[in-house]
């Protein structure tokens, strides 16, 4: 009798245990999010700015004038990443939550058209927090030595149309501080995992300030920017030296206005939008 | 007549252990050659993209990153010519999705939330799997009625 339902149970097992591993199959699937959250490793966060193939091979503004730059220093501080939660959207202002935030001490003046910087390394963190760190703010400050001073932006080139070529120096007084999200291109980035290296970018579009020839006259960017022209009726035998103070009597109303309204968007990061505000 | 009970029980256990197992291994298994439809009733993410002026981003770029895997697109597309992209999440990756459009040197990314259990109504021409346990539990219970039925006639 034992042996029987021994012969049964046995019979019954082997059943249950196929029903079982029927059932379990999809349970094995492991979440990559949980093991990021339970990294507590950490990695390398570099920062770099960017001013584009614009900056660095030049292009044609929407007036046609074709534009090469020698130089265009930015000055940027109180650089601050942060791992956003919930995530950063422009939308919600600068109130930001964040788990981790790390700042860049110290301020960084670089050349974005140095043809040997895609992008332009300005430093890194060490033993930052693992994660994906996906806001940025930072402010262009006004330099304090070196070429620059005194402006937060300084564009050296030349302008070229039908003949004509101008010398120019523009330089930005206007300081500005810019919030990003997530950085937008071909690659996510400030992704950093346990040992490895990460890294932001901050993107300055130029073409916002002088447009782009290629594009339609109708386009939103070029109906947005300012151009050269403008700038190029106020060079004096072929050499313009000017910055903001000098231009707000130098341009009419609206182009100035227009002048300072594109400084608001020039930044980026990536090619995702910044929020921005005048510092005082 | 006791050794024959016992190898008559003996023979139907085995036979209604392998009808189990049939009856639980996949449809596509067991029927190789055969057709089977099914259907799954899903809810569709629309995207629609714009610019601030609020022209469509014609064929712009699309990246689906799914939850947990921020680095990797889960999917890649183009929007049409109304700047709208459709997809389906998975149901199994709940969590916040993101969905990046690009087109020009202008781009954004956008998050959705995706709960659990959020898909719909399925349907199948086979069993379905709740139909398939029952149907083994059922048989299970039969197997012990019997040996208990044999059992009892032996004493």
């Amino acid at each position: 009798m034992k042996k029987r339902y021994s012969g049964i149970f046995k019979v019954l097992l082997v059943v249950s245990l196929v029903i079982l591993a029927g059932c379990g199959g999809d349970d094995a699937v492991t979440s990559g999010d949980q093991v990021m959250d339970d990294a507590v490793e950490t990695g390398t966060l570099a920062i770099t700015a960017n001013g584009e193939e614009f900056s660095r091979e030049g292009f044609l503004s929407k007036d046609g004038w074709e534009l090469t730059f020698d130089q265009i220093y930015a000055t940027m501080g109180n650089i601050v990443a942060y791992q956003s939660d919930p995530p950063y959207d422009t939308d919600q202002g600068w109130d930001i939550g964040y788990k981790t935030m790390v700042e860049l001490a110290g301020s960084y003046t670089v050349n974005l058209a140095d043809p040997q910087s895609n992008p332009v390394f300005l430093d890194q963190l060490h033993d930052v927090q693992t994660g994906h760190y996906n806001a940025l703010s930072w402010d262009m400050l006004r330099a304090a030595e070196g070429p620059s001073a005194g402006y937060c932006l300084l564009l050296v080139g030349q302008a070229e149309k039908e003949g004509v070529v101008i010398d120019f120096s523009l330089g930005i007084e206007q300081e500005v501080a810019y919030m990003g999200g997530d950085y937008i291109g071909d690659e996510r980035k400030g992704i950093l995992l346990p040992g490895g290296t990460a890294d932001l970018e901050m993107t300055f579009h130029f073409d916002h300030l002088f447009g782009v020839g290629e594009e339609d006259a109708t386009d939103p960017l070029n109906l947005e920017a300012l151009g050269f022209e403008p700038l190029a009726v106020l060079a004096v035998d072929g050499v313009l030296e000017t910055d903001l103070t000098a231009l707000q009597t130098a341009l009419n109303d609206d182009d100035y206005a227009l002048l300072i309204s594109i400084m608001t968007h020039l930044a980026h990061v990536g090619e995702g939008h910044c929020l921005a505000q005048f510092i005082q | 007549m006791q050794s024959k009970f016992r190898s008559l029980s003996s023979t139907c256990l085995v036979g209604f252990a392998v009808a189990v197992c049939l009856i639980i291994l996949p449809a596509d298994v067991a029927l190789a050659h055969g057709a089977e439809l099914q259907y799954i009733e899903r809810s569709a993410i629309e995207i629609t993209a714009r610019y601030d002026s609020g022209v469509p981003m014609a064929n712009a770029q699309v990246a689906v990153f799914a939850p947990g895997s921020p680095a990797e697109p889960w999917l890649t597309g183009t929007c049409d010519s109304e700047g709208q992209f459709f997809f389906t999440p998975d149901p199994e990756i709940p969590g916040l999705w993101e969905v990046q459009v690009r087109l020009a040197g202008h781009g954004d990314l956008i998050r959705i939330e995706v709960a659990e259990n959020t898909i719909g109504a399925t349907g199948t021409t086979g069993f379905t799997s709740l139909q398939k346990l029952l149907m083994a539990l059922s048989v299970i219970w039969g197997l012990i009625g019997t040996a208990l039925y044999f059992s009892r006639r032996q004493r």
